[in-house]
């Protein structure tokens, strides 16, 4: 209850500054023309168009990048070798945001979907990797020792052990994975797209539809809260299901 | 004898009493904003009056004498950019292409059309070197780029419309065009309106479509002032627009056509030999017009429904209301240049030659 004191205060400066016309309203449009405008945009289905093509490219990037992470995570966090040779390099190549990534890329991929995808892509990897990586190097030792002790085979240690140990840390860095893809993926359809949220932000800004633009700093939010919430929910349910497994 | 001295000291008086109020009602400084820039961001422009006035100083000659700084104020986002900028009270005077001149209107932003800028243009639909397509058929569902707000996405769409499709028909995408350019070479869009000769010169890139018979492809560019500028200072906006009609008796003279292309051409965006090529054929005074004609009013209009039409912009555009001739009418009168440049109608055909007689 108290964490919506603050968007309310938002509003209400918001409200006050367009009243006061501390900003033209061509720079600030009110609230209400932009929950008229949000209204529009989702009656006429135009928002929806925008918005399934955005999470289109996010579920991608989240396929992609997600699985790439987990493998590289497992393979880091089992095998000492691979850990040798992919780790440093992993760590530098992870400081790069992916901003510094578009350039390079629209070389090597254009800047048609793929570029996007390949983006938002790089952007889940990172900590889908690390957080397998941590999750698996974090395994109690003695837990490895029971497994041992009872002669498991490798696929039963990752099956028995290594997953449900590790299953906290897996999921935190899914979710934290699905959140890097939604943040970067407005970044990346500001760049030469004719379609998706990030689009529709450019397009009212070229045609002075400022209204258009807080849409879209709306519908991110919300979005962006809702698949948190969502994940959440999902992680903790998975986390009763690895209790149990014990 | 008496009475004379008396008189001549008491006009000292008054010019003396005068001077300082005269002096408050000039501004240090008269910020001018184009729609454009160079490549690379440069601080140039070319294709229009003011950009000519720019390139040759006829402002910064005229104000010389008064200290009043001339800045020239480039805007490498365009239009809209410009629209931002006036929105937040960034510029005195600016030139427009006619979408962003109605976006902004339409918005409510408060500012008086003085002159026109530029009118008459060619289109070009321009593709890579080795496209196969033969007609903008062929293009359906391909990617076409255009600066989303300016006076270009204006012509594709009539572009477009000339040939039965809509946006709808392509993936249109958001670049600049300098941008464009480069991704015509690289191939990494399909199409685009853009300056074709130099491109074409250097094999990077071809014409698939070229409207040039059409008097309505391009809408004509316009010079305005803010409301609020124009109210507090209406002697220097009157000097502001005899200047930049100055400028377009310069631009319109033939033996200045050499020289004139080339420096529009130092701005890259559109090299010298498509302001050569796209401008043969046509008398220099007839695309420089300055004239708020019949021909002026009528295409501004037409922009407008169109904007409309192509769900541009949301609000109704009064155009006819933006417009204020009186400057341009008086600058005619002190330069004798009435009836120089030739009326045209709203098809784009000369109006027979009766101005001194007309209005």
């Amino acid at each position: 209850l108290l964490g919506g004191l603050l968007p309310l205060a938002l509003l209400l400066l918001w409200q006050v500054a367009v009243q006061r016309a501390w900003l033209p309203e061509q720079i600030l449009p009110p609230p209400s023309l932009v929950w008229q405008s949000l209204r529009e945009l989702a009656e006429s289905g135009e928002l929806w168009g925008h918005l399934a093509v955005s999470l289109q490219r996010v579920g991608w990037s989240v396929l992609i990048g997600g699985s790439t992470g987990l493998l590289l995570g497992f393979a880091i966090g089992l095998s000492r070798q691979a850990r040798a040779y992919l780790l440093p390099t992993f760590e530098v190549v992870s400081q790069f945001p992916v901003v510094g990534w578009v350039p390079l890329l629209i070389i090597f991929v254009g800047i048609d979907e793929a570029l996007k995808i390949a983006a938002i892509s790089i952007a889940v990897v990172v900590p889908v990797t690390v957080n397998t990586h941590k999750g698996i190097a974090n395994i109690p030792q003695r837990l490895i020792e029971v497994a041992r002790v009872y002669r498991f085979s490798a696929l039963q240690v990752i099956r028995r052990v290594v997953l449900p140990a590790a299953a906290p840390s897996l999921f935190n860095g899914l979710r934290q994975g699905v959140m890097q893809a939604w943040l970067s993926l407005v970044f990346v359809e500001l760049l030469a797209s004719s379609e998706g949220i990030g689009y529709l932000m450019v397009w009212g800004r070229q045609l002075m539809q400022l209204d258009l633009v807080l849409v879209g700093v709306i519908v991110v939010g919300t979005v962006g809260v809702l698949l948190d919430l969502g994940l959440r929910g999902l992680e903790r349910r998975f986390q009763r299901g690895a209790l149990n497994a014990f | 004898m008496n009475r004379r001295l008396f008189s001549l000291l008491a006009a000292i008086g008054l010019a003396a009493a005068a001077l300082p109020a005269a002096a408050q009602n000039k501004p240090t400084e008269i910020r001018i904003g184009v729609p454009s820039a160079g490549t690379g961001g440069r601080p140039l422009s070319g294709g229009s009056i003011y950009s000519t006035a720019h390139l040759i100083g006829t402002l910064e000659d005229e104000f010389k004498a008064d200290g009043i700084k001339i800045k020239w104020i480039f805007f490498p986002g365009a239009g809209p950019a410009l629209n931002e900028a006036f929105a937040n009270n960034g510029v005195d005077f600016g030139g427009h292409g006619d979408l962003p001149l109605i976006v902004g209107g339409s918005t409510g932003l408060k500012r008086k059309i003085v002159l026109a800028s530029s009118r008459f243009d060619d289109a070009y639909l321009v593709v890579p070197a080795d496209s196969q397509a033969r007609s903008l058929a062929d293009l359906k569902g391909k990617r076409i780029a255009t600066f989303k707000g300016t006076s270009g996405q204006l012509v594709l769409n009539r572009v477009l419309e000339k040939n039965g499709f809509t946006e709808k028909d392509f993936k249109v995408i958001n670049l600049d065009t300098e941008t464009q350019r480069a991704a015509l070479a690289t191939k990494d869009i399909d199409g685009a309106i853009v300056a074709p000769f130099d491109l074409e010169a250097r094999g990077v890139a071809k014409v698939l479509l070229a409207i040039k018979d059409d008097r309505k492809i391009v809408g004509p560019g316009s010079f305005w002032v803010s409301e609020e500028f124009e109210k507090k200072y209406p002697q220097i906006t009157q000097r502001v627009i005899t200047g930049l009609v100055k400028a377009a008796r310069w631009g319109s003279d033939e033996k200045n056509r050499e020289k004139e292309f080339q420096l529009w051409g130092q701005a890259g965006t559109v090299p010298y030999i498509d302001y050569v090529k796209r401008w043969n054929g046509w008398a220099l005074k007839d695309r420089l017009s300055p004239l708020l004609d019949e021909n002026y009013v009528a295409a501004i209009k037409r922009s407008a429904e169109e904007a409309k039409r192509y769900k541009l912009i949301r609000r109704e555009a009064d155009v006819q209301s933006w417009i204020e001739p009186k400057y341009l009418n008086q600058a005619l009168k002190d330069l004798q240049l009435e009836g120089f440049w030739t009326e045209f109608d709203a098809d784009g055909k000369p109006k027979a030659n009766r101005v001194a007689a007309g209005s």
